[in-house]
């Protein structure tokens, strides 16, 4: 079998311009299952651009990404997550005025089918579905820690523990790739400790795993990692030979 | 544990306790009123159901909607002309009001659903103007100016429904059923997918919520009650006529919604009585009296930013809260 054939996402050739502004330019990788891939760079390197594009919330203006064997570049954002791939956001997006255990029961919404008519009418599918949900979330509160603050309403939580919110709901929806954009951004030492952890917990499960991070501490968890640079990728492999890279700790450092 | 028990058990004594009263005062209300105001009280009724359907756009969705009116007007008209004009049975009528109401929200939510914050409100309002032209403008269809009359009234077990009296009775019943449909939506999939997508649309379409389709089904939804408000309200008066669905109707579906309290389904109740009531009372008090509605509104606002709805339900949980132990997490 060829090393391809395990790859869960390529990004095949990517460009995407803003106007007269080129933003990414032919970006290809790939982040193979159960893998976890880092992709670094300084600010305005074009990451988030990238991420927005995996995740189908831009579309490149060249290229195109191709997930599970299936070209996705024209499927939409929740065509993407049904087929398992979520991604959380650099400000935490929780839910504010819902509760933790309501945040977590919207992670189960794509597991549920019941619509409109039925949940006015109280069939019995809506209370099945909740049912189901309520017993996910509660396994997801105890794995996550989060079981004392579950009835608080998300915006009440201090922005370490609203990503731990917007990751918790992201498992709960049983990801098969999850691209995590600067997750540690806003969190102590002991907190990105306590991320690189559960980073790992989530992995073992066999969840595939795309980090983006300039935060070179977390970006240790990566197996692999991609530098980008300019809209460039100007290398790839392990952390330390990223760190090795002439290219990178000049884009990085300055340094020639 | 046994203070506990206690505790809940009187929290339950004191909810059951409210609604039999609430029920009590309910059902000896027409008895003890003029016919004017037991009107008042069915038009609280008939505007409970159709400013439900704003009230929950704009709590649940954040959609600010102007044109309730113009789905009330639908409503009115579809029962008005298919019971005088083409003869057909009511229930035929009302739901043909319902399905053309669910057809323009459609076909127009689609499009203007897409637009957000005061944009969509002016789209709204437009749409509102626009239906209010049409009323008036298809005079073949609406009566225009003129009206159309002899709408037939509703029957019930052999009773006719021609007195507020026993309107009151069939009204309310009807308004609880709506009320009660839109609580247990609020707590299905659909409902708290409704509210996360109005506080994080992004978020929510990563959790494979449909935003698009959503906002336009809850539009339908909202359609759909204003039509079957304004078929019972053509049936009620027996005489429709284009006076009855212009802006001041549109921005009095608003009203209920922001007074009662969008995020609250009960407030829309309180919110209804009081756009229906407030300014009847207050008349009385001579020529003043549109002025002193419009300060009363201002009061309100201040004082109760989060409506009738949100006002009692602190109320509520002072109240209440010394009772019931406090919930330690979020479990349902």
């Amino acid at each position: 079998m060829t090393e391809a054939a395990d790859d869960l996402l390529k990004v095949r050739n990517i460009s995407r311009h803003f106007g007269g502004l080129q933003v990414l330019r032919h970006v290809d990788f790939a982040v193979p299952e159960r893998s976890i891939t880092g992709l670094i760079g300084p600010n305005g390197a074009g990451k988030s651009t990238l991420f927005n594009i995996i995740s189908g919330f831009l579309t490149p203006s060249e290229g195109d990404i191709d997930y599970a064997g299936v070209r996705i570049t024209p499927l939409s954002i929740q065509q993407r997550s049904e087929m398992g791939l979520m991604r959380s956001f650099q400000t935490p997006q929780v839910f504010p005025d819902l509760t933790v255990w309501e945040n977590l029961i919207v992670g189960c919404h794509k597991h549920g089918r019941s619509g409109m008519v039925e949940g006015l009418l109280a069939l019995p599918v809506v209370w099945r579905e909740r049912r189901a949900a309520s017993e996910a979330a509660q396994r997801i509160l105890e794995d996550f820690n989060l079981g004392a603050v579950s009835g608080r309403l998300a915006r009440e939580l201090p922005a370490g523990q609203q990503r731990i919110v917007e990751l918790a709901r992201a498992v709960i929806a049983r990801p098969r790739l999850l691209c995590l954009d600067e997750p540690s951004s806003g969190l102590s030492a002991d907190e990105v400790q306590d991320l690189m952890a559960t980073i790992h917990r989530i992995s073992k499960t066999g969840v595939t795993i795309l980090l983006v991070s300039h935060d070179m501490e977390l970006i240790s968890v990566c197996e692999r990692i991609h530098a980008l640079c300019f809209g460039e990728i100007i290398a790839n492999g392990t952390l330390a030979e990223i760190q090795a890279h002439p290219d990178v700790r000049e884009a990085y450092l300055g340094i020639q | 544990m046994s203070s506990r028990r206690i505790a809940v058990t009187a929290s339950r004594t004191l909810t059951i306790a409210a609604w039999i009263a609430g029920i009590a005062v309910w059902a000896a209300l027409p008895w003890l009123l003029g016919r004017g105001s037991v009107d008042i009280l069915v038009f609280a009724g008939l505007y409970t159901i159709a400013g439900l359907g704003v009230s929950f756009l704009l709590g649940q969705c954040g959609i600010v909607s102007l044109a309730q009116s113009v789905f009330y007007g639908i409503g009115a008209y579809s029962t008005a002309y298919g019971t005088t004009v083409l003869g057909w049975p009511i229930p035929a009528c009302m739901l043909a009001g319902i399905v053309v109401s669910g057809l323009v929200a459609m076909l127009v939510g689609t499009p203007v659903l897409r637009l957000s914050g005061y944009f969509l409100a002016l789209a709204t309002l437009a749409l509102a103007i626009m239906g209010h032209v049409l009323f008036l403008e298809w005079d073949w269809l609406t009566g225009g100016t003129l009206g159309i009359g002899g709408i037939p009234h509703l029957s019930l077990f052999g009773f006719t429904l021609n007195t507020p009296f026993r309107f009151y009775y069939f009204i309310w019943p009807c308004a609880a059923v709506v009320l009660w449909l839109h609580y247990n939506l609020l707590r299905s999939r659909t409902g708290i997918a409704l509210r996360a997508m109005r506080d994080a649309p992004s978020a929510a379409k990563v959790a494979g919520i449909r935003v698009e389709s959503l906002r336009v089904r809850t539009f339908i939804l909202s359609a759909v009650l204003g039509s079957f408000a304004g078929s019972l309200f053509a049936h009620y008066v027996s005489f429709v006529s284009v006076d009855s669905f212009g802006i001041d109707r549109a921005i009095g579906f608003l009203l209920i919604a922001v007074l009662g309290g969008a995020r609250s389904i009960s407030g829309t109740v309180v919110g209804a009585l009081f756009v229906t009531a407030a300014p009847n009372l207050l008349s009385r008090l001579g020529e003043i009296h549109p002025l002193l509605f419009a300060l009363l509104l201002i009061v309100a606002v201040i004082f109760l930013p989060s409506g009738f709805g949100g006002a009692f339900a602190d109320l509520w949980r002072r109240l209440g809260g010394s009772l019931r132990p406090t919930v330690k997490d979020g479990t349902p």
